[in-house]
């Protein structure tokens, strides 16, 4: 019965919340998931400060982008397949926090440039940002 | 009078659950066995941290 069981798992079934790599992604989430909720507690209030919610949008995308790029395909289990449904998350996370950075990035360099007048009126005008 | 032993274990099990359904903990999942439990918890905690940043996110998207 050995011989049986051992063919019908070929691949090691090396499980478990020790896994380095599995240690690695959930390290990068973790230090994404810091970064990018403070970026939104800044945003979110939406009181002038865009500067430091994009500096910190920007550290989270980078631990995300770490955090996608481990592997997390060479092993079975359930730890595994919880590891793959992160990795989409964080990939539908990073293109969000991106659009967010780009979005916030536009309204900092415009009101720099003093497009939309006086750059404390920082009232949301949907629709009218003339880069849209 | 030793009390503390005479706890049912049924109203261990329901206090668990109600702590459990709290913090929005799925504890019936299946817990293989060889695998600390603890590793279900943050699994899922992880997921839903990422599921909140989704949510805020898109909720912004939509005040652009």
């Amino acid at each position: 019965t050995e011989i049986a069981h051992s063919e019908e798992m070929p691949y090691t079934n090396n499980v478990g919340p020790g896994d380095p790599l599995l240690a690695k992604q959930k390290h990068h989430h973790r230090k994404a998931f810091e970064y990018i909720s403070k970026a939104l507690k800044i945003d979110e209030e939406n009181e002038g400060q865009k500067e430091l919610a994009i500096e910190l949008y920007k550290k989270g995308i980078y631990e995300l982008e770490r955090g996608i790029a481990v592997d997390c395909w060479g092993g079975r289990g359930d730890a595994w397949q919880r590891a793959q449904r992160l990795h989409d998350k964080m990939k539908t996370n990073l293109g969000m926090a991106k659009d967010r950075l780009h979005f916030l990035a536009n309204l900092v360099a415009l009101s720099k440039l003093g497009v939309e007048g006086e750059t404390e009126r920082s009232d949301r005008k949907p629709k009218e940002s003339p880069l849209k | 009078q030793t009390t503390t032993t005479t706890v049912p274990q049924g109203d261990v099990d329901t206090l668990l659950q109600q702590v459990a359904d709290e913090a929005g903990l799925e504890l019936n999942m299946e817990l293989p066995s060889g695998i600390p439990s603890t590793s279900i918890g943050t699994a899922t905690v992880v997921s839903q941290e990422q599921d909140e940043l989704t949510q805020r996110l898109a909720r912004l998207r939509q005040a652009e």
